[in-house]
């Protein structure tokens, strides 16, 4: 996926401004960067829920407004923060419309084992018939990604997966989102507020600033004192704890 | 899947059927001299064009409402609610109002109707995809909005009727109030027609409904057309309720009781079985009441103004012990 000169204005106002990189395959990706930096808006762009004015979102050589919506959401899946179902609806329930792309309203054999193996995976089984409003955030959050894992899409775009998790939770997806990538092969796009989950879990890093991108490498390139520093306006202090780039602000 | 669930509502949806085409059958034949073929003959001329403009009523209604709910992804709201059908009373009387009740459209019963459908189409898609838009989805604003252009378009239509000649306006009367004692039979069959063209034309889009009740990004997500499969819904409810108001007139309540007695019956997200049980009430309710209001009641009280009545408690307690709107 290749992005170029991506530009979005809201009433005037430029939120995102000429925005241009590649997203590596096969890599955890974190979009970083102070609030009203764009990040988010980036991501609507690029999962195609957001229109652009201009620029170029090239997904698998064609522009993301171009693809039919049938066959992109077999290739690239997209959570948003805001999940609030009305309906009722079990995990299982909505497990099973991640076969929507493929299947319809017609779940085949085939499909239910791709159920069955999302839910095993996110370890949901036991809870597989409760209705989701009666689940914890942490529970909630595993279903939707559950979900998404049926949908088997190569890329995966994650909207602040940790938001509204305590600690234990927040962790555990991040584990999660890491062997979305390691096992099962995904390319996964995520916005993080935590910059040590981003420096931790990540591959590469996407530090935004004002709409535009500030840095944009590895974690150890991004995730210095001077960068972060820079880009969010506060003292930090880096510790190397387990070979990573840790980072204290105060 | 959760296979037992479903048939367990299947078992409901059939002892809902098995309710209505009792009523359906009670209402053609009790009181009726069964000894008398003429008699007879004449008591079902009278009673079968009733209970088969009852019943397209309630279907139109029913799926109007659950369509338009899960296109806006809330429970209590109904096309009504917004003004739908104080919008197609205002069209109606305008067009009386400007071609006069003598001229050869407004003298056709079904060429009235085509030209309050057309009509409706066009405004009632511009008017309330422009609030969805404009709301963004937001409920509150919506049912705001929707309250107002309510008593707006019914401002203008008083206003219409003030200045109409009396004579027009007492023409006009008839088809304005919600009565199933008096009915616009004509146009059964072009109602029957447009019904099923919408549905046949809207197929597609109908079954993606339970994909739409995850919400916009989950429904783009899962490789909808979001905006255009909700501006054709929209369209299609429009003509569901141009439907039944021509054929009986503004029947407030309706919608939003038995939508959400559908909803609660069956606890399922599947629009196919929200659908028929929203159908299903709704027959169950007119049917069953002007059963009432002609046996019992001897015609005193017309069956809209008990469903007011009930619908406005009930939507009342809806409004009242949900926690979240």
């Amino acid at each position: 996926m290749r992005i170029q000169e991506l530009t979005k204005q809201y009433d005037g106002k430029t939120v995102v401004d000429a925005v241009s990189f590649s997203i590596p395959k096969g890599k955890v990706i974190s979009l970083i960067g102070p609030n009203g930096a764009g990040k988010s808006t980036v991501m609507g762009m690029i999962s195609r829920l957001i229109a652009h004015d201009s620029g170029l979102v090239d997904f698998e050589g064609k522009d993301i407004g171009k693809w039919k919506g049938r066959e992109l959401s077999k290739r690239l899946a997209i959570l948003t923060q805001s999940n609030h179902i009305q309906m009722k609806l079990t995990v299982r329930e909505l497990v099973t419309f991640g076969r929507f792309p493929y299947s319809g309203n017609r779940v085949t054999p085939e499909d239910q084992a791709i159920i069955d193996r999302a839910i095993a995976y996110l370890e949901l089984k036991e809870f597989q018939d409760r209705f989701l409003d009666e689940l914890s955030g942490g529970q909630r959050q595993r279903a939707l990604i559950a979900m998404v894992i049926a949908q088997d899409t190569e890329y995966v775009l994650l909207d602040e997966p940790t938001n509204n998790l305590d600690i234990y939770h927040a962790t555990n997806m991040m584990k999660i989102v890491r062997r979305l990538c390691d096992e099962l092969g995904k390319t996964v796009i995520l916005v993080l507020h935590e910059i040590n989950y981003a420096a931790f879990y990540s591959d590469y890093i996407c530090a935004f600033k004002d709409g535009k991108i500030a840095k944009f490498g590895t974690v150890e390139e991004v995730i210095t004192k001077e960068n972060l520093s820079e880009i969010y306006q506060v003292d930090f202090e880096i510790l190397n704890i387990a070979g990573k780039p840790l980072s204290i602000y105060y | 899947m959760n296979l037992a669930a479903v048939r367990a509502n299947r078992t409901k949806l059939l002892v809902l059927t098995a309710l209505v085409l009792l009523c359906a059958a009670g209402y053609l034949l009790v009181e009726v001299n069964l000894h008398n073929p003429k008699l007879f003959a004449y008591a079902m001329k009278l009673r079968t064009p009733k209970l088969i403009v009852m019943l397209l009523t309630a279907f139109a209604i029913g799926g109007a409402s659950i369509v338009f709910q899960s296109i806006i992804n809330n429970t209590i709201v109904t096309p009504c609610l917004l003004g739908m059908n104080s919008l197609y009373t205002l069209i109606h009387t305008a067009v009386v109002f400007f071609l006069g009740s003598g001229s050869a459209i407004v003298l056709n019963a079904n060429l009235a109707f085509g030209v309050d459908v057309v009509l409706m189409g066009l405004t009632a898609t511009v008017i309330y995809s422009w609030i969805f838009q404009k709301t963004r989805h937001n409920v509150l604003y919506v049912l705001l909005v929707g309250t107002v252009l309510t008593s707006f378009f019914g401002s203008i239509q008083t206003t219409l009727t003030r200045v109409m000649d009396p004579n027009e306006y007492d023409t006009l009367l008839t088809t304005l109030v919600a009565s199933f004692s008096n009915i616009n039979s004509e146009i059964i069959l072009f109602a029957v027609v447009l019904l099923a063209a919408v549905t046949f034309a809207l197929r597609r889009e109908l079954a993606l409904l339970d994909v739409l009740t995850l919400g916009k990004a989950q429904a783009i997500n899962l490789g909808v057309d979001y905006d255009k499969c909700i501006r054709r819904l929209l369209l299609g409810v429009t003509l569901y309720i141009a439907v039944a108001t021509a054929l009986v007139g503004p029947i407030s309540f309706l919608g939003l009781i038995i939508a959400n007695l559908s909803r609660q019956l069956l606890k399922t997200y599947r629009h196919s079985q929200l659908i028929l049980g929203s159908a299903l009430f709704g027959m169950l309710v007119l049917v069953g009441g002007q059963l009432l209001v002609e046996h019992v009641y001897s015609y005193a009280i017309p069956v809209s103004v008990f469903i007011t009545v009930g619908g406005g408690l009930y939507f009342l307690y809806l409004l009242l012990t949900r926690k979240k709107v």
